[in-house]
């Protein structure tokens, strides 16, 4: 996992949201809403009466975590609007629109805006992947920004991919239809 | 939500359409024997290697890319044939171009920066070796533009070359094995490599990514031998860092002063101030001159960094033994607009205004073609060579640009239509030139943008940009230009009009021929004197890499060209990019929505033979 040192630019124009405070983001812990759910993932299946499970981690396809936990977790702000907006100023704040685009829409990093996820669009999976990163650049956010503001960010992603991917891109005509893909 | 786009069907039925000769004298002269532009020399000696081999990024230090291979020519050209191709097994942006030497040719491809050595003598043309180095799979998501590199060099039995994580690796030319890695760039703070780097009197010059990142660029001479760092020069900071001293005599007066590198930007946000050097490398032995471009200042925005920026957006010439700054020229002063100064410096001798000049032509992202003395930094001449509308002319006196007012960017100011657009009139796509002729063959953009900076924070590994820029077509049906420009006044001879931007690179070679491929897959051969089309080849995928030419065993000449659409521009169709929405970043969509239509992802060589 690559390490993102979150700092603030003495120079920078932080918006209202936008900088983190290097010393809070030293002190963060582990949020509560993922150790809970890491040691729910963590109990012996067997011993709630069900057969256990053996995990072979070299055959975890891309995007299915080890460690379960991540993809039973709820989104507290889940469809909520004002929660959607403040998302979305995040998503600005913390440069991951000029990864990802503006309104996701893909840039360096992959499109968020056409429902087609690399590793998982859930709730659960979205929170992963900012808690975690991805091996393929994207940063770890997980203790760096508070989690509340991580499932803003998650309720934000989740509001732009709905309905845009079109599955056919048809060239011929006058007019080119153009779609998230 | 869909978006329509309106096909400008005329433009694509009408494919390329050439623009004459810019005047009747020219006209005249073209039909002649007699060079366009007279007495203009390439203006370094003849390259290591043979005649039939191509040993560095440009062929030679003064970055030509001209051959003196003449089998080919304006008369046989049309019967020239796809002989044999190889697939890379890299589906992204195959910017660069291969090497030949002692009848071998060196590949190098995309992330994961594969190398392949193909021997030329063997029917089939099987490998000699395969070399997958260790490379960081998160520098794929720190590059900005595409997981492009641009390609290797050759030097003393060594293939030496950047891998996009920051390492630069030398591989035994023979074996395929290496012999050292060196750790030159830190991914953890936005660093990539994509440059091609030179090899000077055994010294390996290699230069930092990352503009987009927040980083602080660097250039950087390692020992041929063993990979060891002598010297390392930043391109802002203190004089110190910059390697300022003595030796240094800027021809403009607004270039000296003592650590401008720090005065010219506000606080320390020079740490974080870009100038990277991620284009291409030039060397002239005599004087012992490497020259390079540096990249953008960072942010976009640039209310926080008011300021020259030094030295972002400028041509350096550094010592090659010491790394000493010998002469600076800021092409672009408190960029405004993303003009990155790093495309080639092509040196040439030859006379302008009437004296004999050891000339340094460049071709700028900002629009203007500046031919400068590359002794000292003067600017002899600088005209626009595609549609430019930011600056009223570049005042000779001062070497600056007269900027319009009201093309100047400004937090909380959406400014409408700036030509060209940051992809500039051209980018990393490296002209050519030949001495037969005296002319400069350009591949450009015809592209506009409208800017709006918004606030930005530093946050280490991010993109550090702070403003929208979606692009357009600038003036006129087409998006490109294939031209070629005499420099010795500062004018364009002819041009072949591309509905795309012209993303690829230039060869031309003594047969009177100059070859180039385009987003949408052409690969065209064109008459070097009059810009007449006379042969294309529709390629597997967009062509944004570099041509060559080389004598193969069999003593025929072939000329090789990578297939691969991405890098900055392709990166629409070869990254997972929707791109369909009005104010994205790089929005390839609503810029080129046509492009899907004529290419796809690819990763493939392409040899031509008659």
């Amino acid at each position: 996992m690559r390490p993102i040192l979150a700092l603030c630019a003495t120079l920078g124009l932080a918006s209202a949201i936008g900088c983190v405070n290097q010393s809070d983001a030293a002190e963060s812990r582990e949020p509560d809403i993922v150790r809970r759910a890491m040691q729910q993932a963590q109990q012996p299946a067997s011993a709630a009466g069900q057969p256990t499970l053996i995990q072979h981690p070299e055959h975890i396809q891309p995007g299915i975590s080890l460690r379960g936990g991540f993809t039973q977790l709820a989104n507290p702000f889940q469809g909520d609007p004002a929660k959607i907006k403040e998302g979305g100023a995040l998503f600005v704040s913390y440069n991951c629109m000029d990864c990802h685009g503006a309104e996701g829409s893909g840039a360096m990093g992959p499109s968020l805006a056409d429902g087609r996820f690399h590793f998982g669009g859930t709730a659960g999976e979205v929170y992963q992947s900012i808690y975690e990163g991805r091996p393929d650049g994207m940063p770890a956010w997980g203790g760096r920004i508070p989690d509340d503001q991580i499932w803003r960010l998650v309720a934000y992603v989740q509001s732009l991919g709905a309905n845009k991917d079109v599955a056919t891109e048809n060239f011929t005509g006058k007019t080119i239809q153009k779609m998230g893909h | 939500m869909r978006v329509y786009h309106a096909l400008v069907l005329g433009l694509v039925l009408a494919g390329c359409k050439k623009v004459g000769p810019s005047s009747d004298s020219t006209a005249a002269r073209v039909q002649g024997g007699a060079p366009i532009v007279a007495d203009a020399r390439i203006g370094t000696p003849n390259p290591p290697g043979g005649e039939g081999e191509w040993v560095m990024p440009a062929r030679d230090y003064a970055s030509s890319r001209y051959s003196t291979l003449a089998q080919i020519t304006s008369a046989n050209v049309k019967n020239l044939k796809a002989a044999w191709t190889f697939s890379t097994g890299v589906l992204r942006g195959h910017e660069g171009q291969p090497l030949v030497v002692n009848k071998t040719m060196y590949l190098v491809t995309p992330y994961p920066n594969v190398a392949y050595a193909i021997d030329l003598t063997q029917p089939g043309y099987p490998l000699k070796w395969k070399f997958r180095p260790e490379n960081a799979q998160a520098a794929a998501g720190t590059a900005c533009c595409d997981v492009v590199n641009r390609g290797a060099a050759y030097a003393d039995g060594k293939i030496v070359y950047n891998l996009l994580d920051g390492h630069t690796v030398a591989v035994d030319a023979e074996s395929g094995k290496q012999l050292w890695r060196v750790q030159m760039a830190d991914l953890n703070r936005g660093e990539t490599i994509t440059m091609a780097p030179i090899v000077v009197k055994n010294r390996v010059i290699v230069g930092s990514s990352g503009g987009e990142m927040g980083v602080r660029g660097w250039i950087a001479a390692l020992d041929l031998a063993t990979g060891r760092e002598l010297w390392r020069a930043y391109n802002t900071g203190s004089d110190a860092d910059v390697k300022i001293g003595a030796r240094f005599k800027p021809f403009y007066a607004t270039e000296r002063g003592k650590d401008l590198g720090l005065t010219s930007w506000p606080g320390d946000s020079w740490k974080v101030g870009g100038g990277a050097v991620w284009g291409w490398l030039s060397y002239d032995p005599t004087l012992n001159l490497v020259y390079h471009g540096t990249s953008n200042p960072g942010p976009w925005n640039q209310d926080v960094r008011p300021g020259d920026n030094k030295w972002t957006c400028a041509i350096l010439a550094r010592d090659a033994d010491t790394g000493e700054l010998v002469w600076a020229f800021q092409v672009t002063p408190h960029d405004l607009w993303d003009y990155d100064a790093v495309n080639e410096n092509i040196l040439v001798d030859m006379p302008v205004k009437g004296q004999p000049r050891k000339a340094l032509v460049h071709f700028d992202r900002n629009g203007f073609a500046y031919t400068l003395d590359r002794q000292t930094g003067e600017v002899l001449l600088a005209q626009p060579y595609v549609p430019m509308n930011w600056a009223k002319y570049i005042n000779l006196q001062t070497g600056r640009p007269e900027i319009d007012s009201s093309k100047a960017t400004k937090q909380g100011k959406l400014v409408k239509n700036i030509c060209p657009s940051l992809e500039g009139g051209k980018n990393q796509q490296p002209a050519a030139f030949s001495p037969q002729t005296g002319l400069f063959y350009v591949p450009t953009n015809n592209l506009c943008m409208d800017f709006e900076s918004r606030p930005v924070s530093y946050i280490a590994g991010t993109p550090y940009i702070g403003a929208n820029a979606p692009e357009t077509g600038g003036p006129g049906d087409y998006k490109g230009e294939f031209m070629a420009w005499d420099a010795a006044n500062g004018r364009k001879v002819w041009g072949i009009r591309e509905p795309f931007p012209v993303w690829g690179g230039a060869l031309v070679t003594a047969g009177n021929v100059v070859f180039y491929g385009t987003l949408d897959g052409w690969f065209k051969a064109a008459n070097a004197r009059t810009g007449e089309v006379l042969w294309q080849f529709k390629v597997g995928s967009g062509v944004v890499g570099n041509p060559i030419t080389y004598t193969a065993p069999d003593g025929k000449q072939y000329i090789a060209v990578y297939s691969g659409i991405g890098g900055d521009m392709g990166l629409l169709i070869a990254g997972d990019v929707a791109a369909n929405l009005p104010f994205d970043v790089r929005e390839r969509g609503t810029t080129l929505p046509d492009l899907a239509k004529y290419t796809s992802w690819g990763g493939m060589l392409f040899v031509f033979a008659l």
